[in-house]
């Protein structure tokens, strides 16, 4: 066992920590499409450096490294508060290294590397959240095209995106996750709509409307009704830098500086609360090495990422109910530190897979139990 | 022992029901939201009606008064019903100029209501004291948890009139029960928008609220609601003991932190979006939650109450 990073990987992250200087006023890890061009700004200068292609093969312009040095990138990032890392670059990218074809890696990776071309996840439907495999959204073959009509919802960033990532049916209802495919799909395409759902930390969700939009099938990822096992393998390769330990150990560190701020650092109470989160904090970032370990060595590790996508939630929230409820009245000041966080983990424990479903994850994958509901 | 409501208390709360179904409720609340607005015409719909003063009746009192506030918070009212019904009463015979805003002595800060307030009272070491606020005399202060606020200056919270011997301590108590009893509302109404929603809601070919995982939370998050309520009715009905008081407010703002997080958790998505309702309620919950010193002042007001000072 070593739990230490390798000399190359810490003058890796020393070189991440430079880099990000003249970054760390833009705090785009918080309410991202209020600061997307600059957002955008970052992800290029990234891309100008090869850092959103990491771990891609240098066949297809990738640097061709482990995903030791993607996780210290997203974890110094998160700490930064910079962004999040990108789907784009992420699991678009992934899935087309996977499956796409030559014309579709030749048309899609090179923007996508350079962080010029950004996409939005178009999974959830308003019926069909955690149970994505119902999903409805319809996208019926004619000829060359596939026309799509239905609807999604609760889509992060759509707003700012160039292009969607969409998940629809081309299958029968009946035959739910062996009848969906995934599709390229132009934001700016006739018949897609897009119109805000404003949310409680001041950002927005987005509902995303299609009324028969063409697609060409040119533009369909992987085999027709493929999109299950895509999915999850995307996933499954990101799975190390979804969660980046920084953004919680940054979260801990802004309390600390609050209480300071406050005069309460001699407050055994606080003091008592303080040592509680920081042990929080470690596990969450032993979690985060956990599974980075199971990816290096190419494990499924279904449960430890569904635990830790649990504990990095639950901690984020701890930590901000914490600073609020020492702060009073004042704390619920718009422009406030503390209320912003409170407000935005909110999110964390429900996007991107709810801790229910994380939880079951973890009841079948590492307990056995039984997949009855 | 007669854990049931008698017939005065059932009009009460009917009418005052009644009065909300038509000048309150989720859409009204969100209606104002955007400028911090406080809704002075249902102010003054429940002041015509005498719900304002249920408490100052003789032949009744703080139960009644309790009721209507309970009622109140459930239809997401944005007026200041706790202070002018629960608190004003215990310091005043003669009503005060309404909103009523309430505040601590030398803090000043973010306090609900009080850029629309023109009464302030102020809780003080020795007494409590009013003081008369003019329009315009705390600025308002942008926040998203569900309550108009204004900022309090410290200076501010020195002026005024002293309310006599003994006002400090029931103001604190009869604050501290306010804030319970808003909580109580909230919670009540929280809850129930979330398990109409978990009914509704179906996934994996069932409803959410199906599943005994989800059930069970609920069925907890229930318990600590009713618990709360009785214990607020009771400490109204008692007439406001103090160790009573911080009892119902230390397990009724607990309560709260839970009922906000489970009730968001288990909306899922849509409980994060503004078009669904919950926020209305479960917002204000953590507002009500850090007010007077929050939950761990309420649980020390328990033990100096029961035990007195520390070393003593």
């Amino acid at each position: 066992m070593n739990v230490r990073f390798s000399k190359q990987e810490e003058d890796f992250r020393a070189e991440v920590r430079v880099f990000l200087e003249p970054w760390r006023d833009l705090d785009g890890f918080f309410g991202q499409g209020l600061k997307w061009k600059r957002v955008r700004e970052l992800f290029c200068a990234m891309g100008e450096r090869g850092w959103l292609s990491l771990s891609w093969p240098e066949a297809l312009g990738g640097l061709g490294r482990g995903p030791a040095y993607e996780y210290i990138l997203w974890d110094e990032v998160g700490y930064a508060r910079a962004a999040r890392n990108p789907l784009s670059a992420g699991i678009v990218a992934r899935s087309l290294i996977r499956y796409g074809s030559d014309a579709q890696k030749a048309r899609w990776l090179p923007p996508i590397r350079s962080g010029e071309l950004h996409f939005s996840l178009c999974y959830s439907e308003p019926e069909a959240g955690s149970d994505l495999a119902s999903a409805r959204v319809r996208a019926d073959r004619e000829g060359d095209e596939y026309i799509v009509n239905g609807q999604k919802c609760w889509q992060s960033y759509a707003q700012d995106m160039d292009y969607l990532w969409l998940l629809a049916r081309t299958g029968t209802q009946e035959s739910r996750g062996r009848g969906l495919s995934l599709f390229i799909c132009d934001k700016n395409a006739a018949g897609v709509t897009v119109s805000p759902l404003p949310t409680l930390d001041d950002d927005q969700l987005n509902e995303v409307h299609f009324d028969g939009v063409r697609v060409p099938v040119s533009d369909r990822v992987g085999p027709e009704n493929g999109a299950w096992s895509i999915m999850g393998e995307a996933l499954a390769d990101e799975r190390h830098i979804q969660f980046p330990p920084g953004r919680v150990r940054r979260d801990l560190d802004e309390m600390v500086e609050w209480v300071k701020g406050v005069g309460l650092a001699g407050d055994p109470v606080v003091r008592r609360t303080l040592a509680d989160l920081a042990v929080q904090v470690r596990e969450v970032e032993i979690y985060g090495l956990l599974v980075l370990d199971r990816m290096q060595k190419g494990r499924s590790a279904a449960a430890e990422v569904a635990a830790n996508k649990v504990i990095h939630t639950v901690v984020c929230q701890n930590i901000a109910r914490a600073i609020v409820d020492l702060g009073g009245p004042e704390a619920l000041v718009i422009g406030s530190r503390p209320q912003l966080l409170w407000r935005q983990s909110m999110w964390e424990t429900i996007g991107g897979g709810t801790t229910e479903i994380m939880r079951s994850i973890v009841a079948k994958q590492a307990l056995g139990l039984g997949a009855r509901r | 022992m007669d854990f049931d409501l008698n017939d005065d208390q059932r009009a009460i709360l009917e009418a005052v029901e009644a009065l909300l179904e038509q000048h309150a409720g989720a859409a009204r609340a969100i209606e104002l939201q955007p400028k911090g607005e406080y809704d002075a015409s249902l102010d003054a719909a429940l002041a015509d009606a005498g719900f304002s003063d249920v408490g100052r009746d003789p032949d009744m009192g703080g139960l009644e008064a309790t009721l209507v506030v309970e009622a109140v918070a459930r239809a997401g009212g944005v007026v200041a019903i706790g202070a002018e019904a629960m608190v004003a009463p215990m310091l005043r015979d003669e009503p005060l100029p309404t909103p009523i805003a309430l505040a601590t002595a030398g803090h000043g800060g973010a306090v609900r209501y009080a850029a629309s307030a023109r009464s302030l009272l102020v809780l003080g070491d020795r007494e409590a004291r009013w003081v008369a606020l003019e329009p315009g005399d705390c600025a308002p202060v942008r926040s998203n948890f569900g309550y108009p606020m204004g900022r309090v200056s410290a200076e501010g919270t020195t002026r005024g009139d002293g309310l006599g011997v003994g006002s400090a301590a029931r103001l604190h108590t009869a604050w501290q029960l306010a804030i319970a009893a808003e909580a109580v509302g909230c919670m009540e109404a929280a809850l129930a928008q979330t398990v109409g929603y978990l009914k509704e809601r179906r996934q994996f070919g069932r409803a959410i609220g199906s599943f005994q995982a989800v059930q069970h939370r609920l069925a907890e998050c229930a318990i600590h609601v009713e618990g709360s309520r009785w214990l607020v009715r009771e400490a109204a009905y008692q007439r406001a003991p103090t160790e009573g008081v911080a009892t119902a407010a230390a397990f009724a703002l607990s309560a709260a932190g839970r009922i906000f997080s489970e009730m968001h958790q288990l909306s899922g998505a849509i409980g994060f979006t503004r078009e669904h309702d919950l926020h209305v309620w479960s917002m204000r919950l953590q507002a009500l939650r850090l007010e007077l010193g929050g939950v761990a002042a309420h649980r020390r007001a328990i033990v100096a109450a029961r035990w007195g000072g520390v070393g003593s």
